[in-house]
Formats: structure tokens, C-alpha cells, sequence
């Protein structure tokens, strides 16, 4: 449903019930289902929560529910929506317009004569098949391209605190859920740009320097910081040495893969005066005089390098004497977490624990998804490097194709959805900056994993292309769906991102030939 | 036994009351009458008038005030929204808007009055009344033969209204003799539009029950109607038909006027039309007729309805399947010669469909088809009957919840019994019946909170399953 004002039509209607949230599988809605949870908590709302992880689940749980349900509010990443009046005709207007009935009902005992000139009425008809021309393009365009809007957590957030609720804690997590837009490549430059400039007056107001000198060094005490940091991803938690290898930018800007690159790696870190046993120890047990002014060394080493961006504005958090986190170390830890492949209990259990892992009081939970980050960083590298260098990443004229074969080592990471996405973007960047085929750099990915081995199914992706200026639009979802259709094939397209599917190894061949006779 | 169509009849005239949506149909002027209109607005620009400058000037004597007057009341009462219906009742001035009708030498003030009298009348049981008791009815009926079409035009619709009101002023219409003059206006050389309100007027002159219209009356209209089912134009031909149809929805010898004028072959081929507000009227009317004698039923069987029904029984509109079918059930209680004709038409196959997958309230209606087949058909059609599957269904139908449908099967499946009995092949039936799983419905029903059914249960088990 559409709501406009978030107080009043949501949050009023819903204090008073019993709610039940039925929450997606991503960082983000995790970051939003933390914040509700914590107004929930204020107000002594009672709340059911149901992790769900597409569409079937979503329904289920709907049925399961449905005889209580009176509002039902999706969480998950609000896609832009076309406005009201564009796509929906008030009943008045619908009534005005209505020609002889058509549907063989008796005719009225009464009739009443309007005022109407026929060429009036004309008129009216004229103005009603443009605008149902309108509309029909208008939700073409939004149901062809899937986009990404404002993140969930930072929405969440706005309504916390226009009911002046809001926490520090929740702050947090707006930013944790905007960085995993950012992370995940959902958003434009752009938008994350102008969503950090929002974060950053909520965080000046929250984490008021000259307040507390104190309590800034108690326990409980927790302050956000907004931060021009390096974007090397874990590598406070890591090595720097390890952080630069993992790192998608990085990687791919200096083409990591290769021989050359390797030795690139070393000029530049040279460059930096750093040495390599240094650089190789874990960041905190870094020489602190190697320390002091690293980010401004990075950065000007790496403009040499053709690495311009390397620096990346964002927050942290930092709490009790020595955690200290990157916004973006939460979303790596969190989302490793939720989607754990080692199974430690019922379905749930990894969705629980990511959620938990937002809170402060489970350290313990977010080291182990920090742990889990890592060995699925190191993986992706290497999976993109045996990509590259083996030429697996191949074009099929409207798009590049790349399948991970069974057996491929760590493959079985890459049967779940945001890991998966995440080695694509990754492997898209990597191949653009490999290839010397000016086309193929404009060209969307297609990339397959082996989902159930047993089932004999494929998880298959797609992403769009990776340019400068891309808005970030991803029509994938409904090609996917006609080449389905138009094939037979045995396909579930159970994800809340429609160009996240799944289908059998069987018709894999014929349902890709669809795809590239539908996009050529 | 044939079943008179009550119960449907009072759901679908309830449910237009409830709606109380107009329907605008597209009215042509033609080009004199556009011109009059348009002239008169281009003249005087649209001048706001006050409810009491309306009232004195509706009550004084200048005629251009009288006609500015009556026109501001007209646009209120034409606007899209709330027209101000009680207000300008209150005011008093429905008599004098009246005895404008009559004013012969003012053809505008004559068209604004009938137009706004006509909104009036289009509102609640009392705006009408009020419209009627300020003497309206022998002033309409004075202007249907108006040298102006037009006002001849705006006083059919007027009397439209009042007879749609109900059946106490379609008679007194009928009283004061709006027929003749009515039925005048219909000629070849009558536009569309205008032929289009005279038909709805029409048909609400042969609307109503309790009491049903004069039977003088319906013999003066039956022939116009029939000549307007001829009509090209879709809304002629559906109002024609609805009207037919009211005049069908009633006793035997009101269906045997009908079908003495020769129409039924016409409503048969418009039966089959594409188009559903055409379909839908003729469906009910010849859905009537064979509610009547058998020999009215052969009268529409003879016009060819067998042929057009098994594509309405498979109709995507639920309502349509419906009434297919209760036409169907009422073909079936016939004699066995009409069942025959039935089988020969090949309406079993559609009927199994039907029972199969169909909506519920038709699977309703073709249960009683099965029903009277069984209780009129020769011990042959019966066994033509099972052989065509009927029992599957039927027996997946004492699952519904609805006690009198339950009942029905029960009472079929003893019929069925009954012919079994006189072949000598019970045995093969109760096979048959516990194979399709109909023996463990029928015993559960044993358990059935209506006394009815459980003692029709325990009677069938007891007869034939009760295992020696």
C-alpha cells in the first residue's frame, strides 16, 4: 500500500495491534527490523517476527497469519514508486467515466440526465485513453528495471525520530542498513552520497562533541564518528596486507590476479614506505608511527595508481574501551552470518543470529561473523581470480555469462543470494578492468552457482553493467521471467529481488538461449 | 419440477438498489435540439441564482426570469455530484414547474422543467411522489406528442422514472393511457437516441410484480417490443429483451402471450450473442419461458435453445453458468420425449463440466438438472445418464455445505437405485457408488446436524448397503 506519512498512517495505526513483521534475508531490513524492534520495545508493542526470504515464504506466513492480518507492511528495500495519481483513478472519477454497463446487469429503474455536452464527454474520454496510455508506460518502466530506493533502516530511522524516539543505537543501524546499500551496489554514487550528508546531521546531533567528556570513556557508552575512511574492507580487523588483496577495488585496480599485479602490489606498497612484514601483521599490532597518517598516505599512493577513489565516506561506532567498528565491518560480519552455510540448527537460527549480531551486548556473535567475513572475502578473491585467469567469464552477445562448476572450491558459499551477488559485482569489476574488449566493458553479468546439488538446481543472477554513470537499474528480473515463460523452464523466482532465480540444471541451455535471442 | 426463478430475482434487483449507481446511457440529440440548448446557454451566460431568487422567480410572472429560474435549477439538479434533490423540494415549486409543461408558447421553459422535473424523479420513492403529486403524470403524457422531439424526448424519460418507481404509478401511467401515444413515437425514421429512452421506458412499463402489469397493456406492447429486438443498436435490443423478460417472469398465461407472438427464435439467436448485455436478458427470458407448460418448454426447444445452451454452461461468468443451468434443470423436468431431446443435444457431456468444475451456485442448479432427469426420464436415459459420468461429481457434491443441495443428491441417488432395482443391477451400483467414494459420504452423513438428511442417509444405507 501506498503511505505518505509514516507517523500517521503507519505507526499510529499499528501501536495499538498486534504486529506481526515479516522480515527479508538482508542487512538492511535486519537494520530496519532493529530499529522497530526497539520502538516496538519502547511502546510495549506486542510483535510476532517471521524471517522470510521470498516471496513463498512471505506468502506462507501471510496464510499462516492471515485471519489476524488488518495492514500489511513489507520490510525490505522500498523500490522507487511511481506517484498515486498516476497509476490509480479515485472511485468519483472511475464513476463519471463509466460508459453503458457492460456487464449485463438489469438496467436501473432510475436515470437520472447529467449535464453534459457530447462534446464534452468527448473530451473526457479523450483525456482518460491518454492517461491509461500513460500509465501503461509508466509501470511498464517500473515493473521492467528493478531500483533500489532509501533504505528501509534509514526510513525506519526518520519515522523514530519524527516521533522523537529515536536512539543513537538506532542511528547506528540506519547506517549500517545505508552501507549495505552501498556495499551490495544498490544505490548510485550519488544517492549514497546525499543519504551519508543525512546521516551525518542526525550524528552530530547524537554524538555532540564538547557533551559527556566523562561518560565518553564509560562502558556503556557508545559514540558514532563520521569517517573519510579508507573503503579496504575488514582491514582494521585484519592485516592491511590481507584487506588490499580482498578488496574488491583494489583487487581489480591492480589487477591482483596476475603476475604484474601481484608486483604492482608491492610498488605500491613501497610507495608507501610501508614494509611488507609490517603490512602483513594483524592492523592492530601495526607500528603506530606506521599508523598515524596512513590514510593520507594510501590515498596519495594511490592516486598514482590509478586508484582514485580509495577513501570512501562513512561512519563508525565505537563502544566500551577498545571495539571499534567501520560501518561496512558490520555489514560484512552480518550478512556472512545470515548466511552461513554451516548449519547450526533449525532455518532460522543464522537469521537470529545476524539480527542479534546488531546489537552491542553479542561481541561475540559479531567476531564470529567478522570470521566468517573474512574466509568469504578470501574466497570470492579467489574464485574471481580463477575466473579471470581461466577465461571463464564469457560474452553472449546482450550480456557476459560465468558458471561456477561444480567442485570449484568454496562453491557451496556461493549458493546463497548476497554472496553470490556479491562475487558477481566483484567479478564484473575485475573482468572490466581485465579485458581489453571496449564492448564487453559495457555488458551486463549473468552469473550461475550450483544452488542444490541433489535437486539439480542453479542459482543465477544478474547485475547490471558496471559504468561510471549507472543509475543502478537492473531489468533482469523481468527477462528472467519471459525467458522462463517463453521456454518452459522449470524456474522459481522466490526471491524478493526479482533478478535472483533459481531453476533446474536441465533447462539451463535453453532458458539462457531465450535469454540471448530476448536481448539481442 | 419446474422452479420459478423467486430467489434470484430478489437478489439482483436488491443489489441495484443497494448500488444506486445511474447509468448514463449516450444520448444523441439530434442536431435541432443541440442547437436549441447550446443557443439558449450562449444567449444567457450562466447566471448564479439564489434558492429564494429561484423560488420568486419560479413563482412570479416574467417569463425570462421564470426561464433563467428553471434552467439554474436544472444545472443544480444535473451536476455530477449530490444534486440538490431535498433542497429544491423544499422550495415548494415542483407544482409550478409543472404547470410550465403546459406553457406551449415557452418550448424552453417546457424542455428545462420537464429536464429538471425528470432529476427530480430519478431520486428516492418520495422525490417521485413529490414529482407525481404536483400532477406530472397527464402533463408528460400531454408532451410526449410535443412538435419539439426533444421535449417529446425529455417527457419519455420523466415517465420513465415514474414508472420505474414501482408498480402503484406504472399503473396509474397506464390509467391515464401513456400507452398509445408512447408506442407512436417508435417509427423507422425515430433517431437512436431517442429510441433508445422510448425502449427503457418501456421496459419499465412491463417492469414489476405484485401486481404485474395490465394485461391489455402488455398485449399493446408486446408487437412494438418485438419489432425493437430487431433494432441494430445493442441498448434497444437489451432493454427490449429485459423487458420480455419481466414479462415472461410470471404465470403460464403471461409466458403463452409471449410466446403466441413468434419471438422465441429471436431470443434464442440473441441468446448466443458475444455481447453480455444482450445474452444476459435473453438467457432470463427464455429461462422463464420454460419454467412454464410443456408445451411452451417444446416451444423453445423448438427454437433451437438445446443448441445454444452447452456453450452458457461453460461460460466464464458464474452468474451466466447459472442460470444456463436453471434453465437447463427446469428443461429436465419435463416429459421424457424433452429429456430425450436433451441427450440428443449432447447436454450431458456440458452438464458433467458443469457438476465437475463449475461454480458452486450452478453446480447448484445442475444438480437439480440431474435431479429431475432422474425423477422424469425412462429407465434408458436414466442408465445414459451414469454412463456419462454423472455420479462422480454428484457424490463429490455431498460435501457441500448447504443441506437442501445435499438432500437433492440423496434423493437422486435413490432414483438411481430405483432404476437399478427394475434392471436387476443394484449390486453394480453400490459398486460403483463405494468405488467413487460415494459410500463413506453418504455414511457420514449419517452424523448430519439437519434431521432431513441424516434420515435420507441412514435410509439409503439401510436399503442398500446394509451388507448381507
Amino acid at each position: 500500500m501506498f503511505i505518505s506519512d509514516c507517523r500517521r498512517e503507519f505507526y499510529d495505526v499499528i501501536i495499538s495491534q498486534r504486529v506481526l513483521l515479516l522480515v527479508a534475508s538482508d542487512v538492511d531490513a535486519l537494520c530496519a527490523c532493529k530499529i522497530l524492534q526497539a520502538l516496538f520495545q519502547c511502546d510495549h508493542v506486542q510483535y510476532t517476527l517471521v524471517p522470510v526470504s521470498g516471496w513463498q515464504e512471505l506468502e506462507t506466513a501471510f496464510l499462516e497469519h492471515k485471519d489476524q492480518i488488518k495492514l500489511l507492511v513489507k520490510q525490505d528495500d522500498d523500490l522507487s514508486v511511481p506517484a498515486y495519481d498516476d497509476i490509480f483513478r479515485d472511485e468519483e472519477d472511475e464513476e463519471e467515466d463509466s460508459e453503458c454497463d457492460s456487464d449485463g446487469s438489469e438496467p436501473s429503474e432510475k436515470r437520472r440526465r447529467f449535464e453534459e455536452d457530447v462534446i464534452e464527454r468527448t473530451m473526457k474520454r479523450r483525456q482518460r485513453r491518454e492517461w491509461e496510455a500513460r500509465r501503461q508506460e509508466i509501470i511498464f518502466d517500473y515493473e521492467q528495471y528493478e531500483y533500489h530506493g532509501t533504505s528501509s533502516a534509514m526510513v525506519m530511522f526518520d519515522l523514530a525520530w519524527i516521533m522523537s524516539k529515536d536512539l543513537n543505537d538506532m542511528l547506528w543501524w540506519a547506517i549500517v542498513g545505508l552501507t549495505d546499500q552501498w556495499v551490495q551496489d544498490k544505490i548510485t554514487q550519488m544517492k549514497y552520497v546525499t543519504d551519508i550528508g543525512i546521516l551525518q546531521r542526525h550524528v552530530s546531533r547524537h554524538n555532540h562533541r564538547n557533551e559527556d567528556e566523562e561518560n565518553s570513556l564509560s562502558i556503556d557508552c557508545m559514540r558514532i564518528a563520521f569517517e573519510y575512511d579508507l573503503r579496504l574492507a575488514l582491514y582494521q580487523h585484519w592485516s592491511l596486507y590481507e584487506s588490499l588483496c580482498n578488496t574488491s577495488y583494489t583487487s581489480a585496480s591492480l589487477k591482483l590476479w596476475s603476475v604484474q599485479g601481484q608486483k604492482r602490489l608491492q610498488e605500491f606498497l613501497a610507495d608507501m614506505g610501508l614494509p611488507l612484514k609490517q603490512v602483513k601483521q594483524k592492523f592492530n599490532s601495526m607500528d603506530m608511527s606506521l599508523k598515524e597518517n596512513l590514510r593520507e598516505m594510501i590515498e596519495e599512493s594511490a592516486n598514482k595508481f590509478g586508484m582514485k577513489d580509495l577513501r570512501v565516506q562513512t561512519f563508525s561506532i565505537h563502544f566500551g574501551f577498545k571495539n571499534k567498528f567501520s560501518a561496512s565491518d558490520i555489514v560484512y560480519a552480518t550478512a556472512s552470518l545470515m548466511e552461513n552455510i554451516e548449519k547450526e540448527g533449525p532455518e532460522t537460527t543464522n537469521f537470529i543470529k545476524a539480527l542479534d549480531s546488531l546489537s552491542r551486548g553479542n561481541l561475540d556473535k559479531l567476531h564470529q561473523g567478522l570470521d566468517l567475513a573474512k574466509k568469504q572475502l578470501r574466497a570470492i578473491q579467489q574464485t574471481v581470480a580463477s575466473c579471470i585467469c581461466t577465461n571463464l567469464v564469457i560474452s553472449q552477445g546482450p550480456f557476459l555469462y560465468c558458471s561456477l562448476m561444480e567442485g570449484t572450491p568454496d562453491v557451496k558459499l556461493f549458493s546463497k543470494p548476497v554472496s553470490l551477488c556479491l562475487l558477481s559485482k566483484y567479478l564484473l569489476k575485475s573482468f572490466v578492468c581485465s579485458t581489453k574488449n571496449k564492448r564487453c566493458k559495457l555488458l551486463p553479468l549473468i552469473m550461475a552457482a550450483p544452488m542444490d546439488v541433489e535437486q539439480g538446481t542453479v542459482i543465477m543472477v544478474g547485475i547490471p553493467p558496471e559504468t561510471e554513470s549507472s543509475d543502478k537499474k537492473n531489468f533482469f528480473g523481468r527477462a528472467f521471467e519471459k525467458a522462463a515463460d517463453s521456454t518452459n523452464s522449470r524456474t522459481l523466482h522466490n526471491h524478493f529481488d526479482m533478478s535472483i532465480i533459481e531453476l533446474k540444471t536441465e533447462d539451463r541451455s535453453k532458458f539462457l538461449d531465450a535469454l540471448i535471442s530476448l536481448l539481442s | 419440477l419446474r422452479r420459478q426463478r423467486v430467489e434470484v430475482n430478489i437478489e439482483l434487483r436488491k443489489a441495484k438498489k443497494d448500488e444506486q449507481i445511474l447509468k448514463r446511457r449516450s444520448i444523441s440529440f439530434s442536431l435541432m435540439d443541440e442547437s436549441v440548448s447550446l443557443g439558449e446557454e450562449k444567449r444567457n451566460e450562466i447566471i448564479q441564482l439564489s434558492l429564494e431568487e429561484i423560488v420568486e422567480a419560479v413563482n412570479g410572472s416574467d417569463t425570462e426570469l421564470q426561464l433563467q429560474a428553471t434552467q439554474a435549477t436544472r444545472r443544480m439538479l444535473s451536476r455530477q455530484k449530490d444534486p440538490p434533490i431535498n433542497q429544491i423540494l423544499e422550495l415548494g415549486i415542483i407544482p409550478r414547474l409543472v404547470e410550465f409543461l403546459t406553457h406551449a408558447d415557452n418550448a424552453p421553459l417546457q424542455f428545462e422543467a420537464a429536464w429538471a422535473l425528470t432529476n427530480i424523479a430519478s431520486g428516492t420513492s418520495d422525490h417521485t411522489k413529490a414529482v407525481v403529486e404536483g400532477g406530472a403524470i397527464p402533463a408528460f403524457i400531454s408532451l410526449l406528442s410535443s412538435q419539439h422531439m426533444h421535449i417529446s424526448e425529455q417527457s419519455v424519460w420523466a415517465l420513465g422514472n415514474i414508472a420505474g418507481d414501482g408498480p402503484l404509478y406504472r399503473d396509474a401511467l397506464i390509467n391515464c393511457n401513456v400507452i398509445p401515444p408512447l408506442l407512436a413515437l417508435v417509427s423507422p425514421v425515430t433517431p437512436v437516441g431517442f429510441l433508445r429512452n422510448i425502449t427503457w421506458t418501456l421496459s419499465n412499463l412491463c417492469r414489476n410484480k405484485n401486481p404485474y402489469p395490465p394485461l391489455d397493456a402488455v398485449k399493446k406492447v408486446l408487437p412494438v417490443l418485438v419489432c425493437l429486438m430487431e433494432h441494430e443498436d445493442k441498448d434497444i435490443i437489451s432493454d427490449s429483451c429485459w423487458a420480455v423478460s419481466y414479462l415472461t417472469d410470471g404465470s403460464n398465461d403471461r409466458i403463452q402471450i409471449v410466446v403466441d407472438t413468434g419471438i422465441l427464435p429471436r431470443l434464442v439467436e440473441l441468446m448466443a450473442s458475444p455481447e453480455l448485455i444482450i445474452m444476459t436478458p435473453a438467457l432470463r427470458a427464455i429461462g422463464n419461458v420454460v419454467t412454464g407448460t410443456d408445451e411452451q418448454t417444446q416451444a423453445a426447444i423448438d427454437a433451437g435453445v438445446l443448441a445454444v445452451l452447452p456453450h452458457l454452461l461453460r461460460h466464464a461468468k458464474p452468474t451466466v453458468q447459472k442460470e444456463a443451468a436453471w434453465t437447463l434443470s427446469n428443461i429436465a423436468a419435463g416429459p421424457c420425449q424433452q429429456i430425450q431431446q436433451l441427450i440428443t443435444s449432447g447436454l450431458l457431456p456440458p452438464l458433467m463440466e458443469l457438476l465437475d468444475k463449475g461454480d458452486f451456485k450452478a453446480q447448484k442448479e445442475g444438480v437439480w438438472a440431474v435431479a429431475n432427469f432422474t425423477t422424469g426420464g425412462t429407465v434408458e436415459q436414466v442408465v445414459e445418464l451414469v454412463q456419462s459420468g454423472v455420479l462422480k461429481p454428484l457424490l463429490n457434491l455431498l460435501l457441500a455445505k448447504d443441506s437442501k443441495t445435499i438432500l437433492v443428491i440423496l434423493d437422486t441417488i435413490s432414483n438411481f437405485f430405483l432404476a437399478a432395482e427394475k434392471l436387476g443391477e443394484t449390486e453394480r451400483l453400490c459398486l460403483l457408488v463405494e468405488e467413487l467414494g460415494g459410500l463413506e459420504k453418504i455414511e457420514a452423513l449419517q452424523t448430519h446436524d439437519n434431521n432431513m438428511v441424516y434420515r435420507a442417509a441412514l435410509s439409503i444405507i439401510e436399503k442398500y448397503f446394509s451388507g448381507e
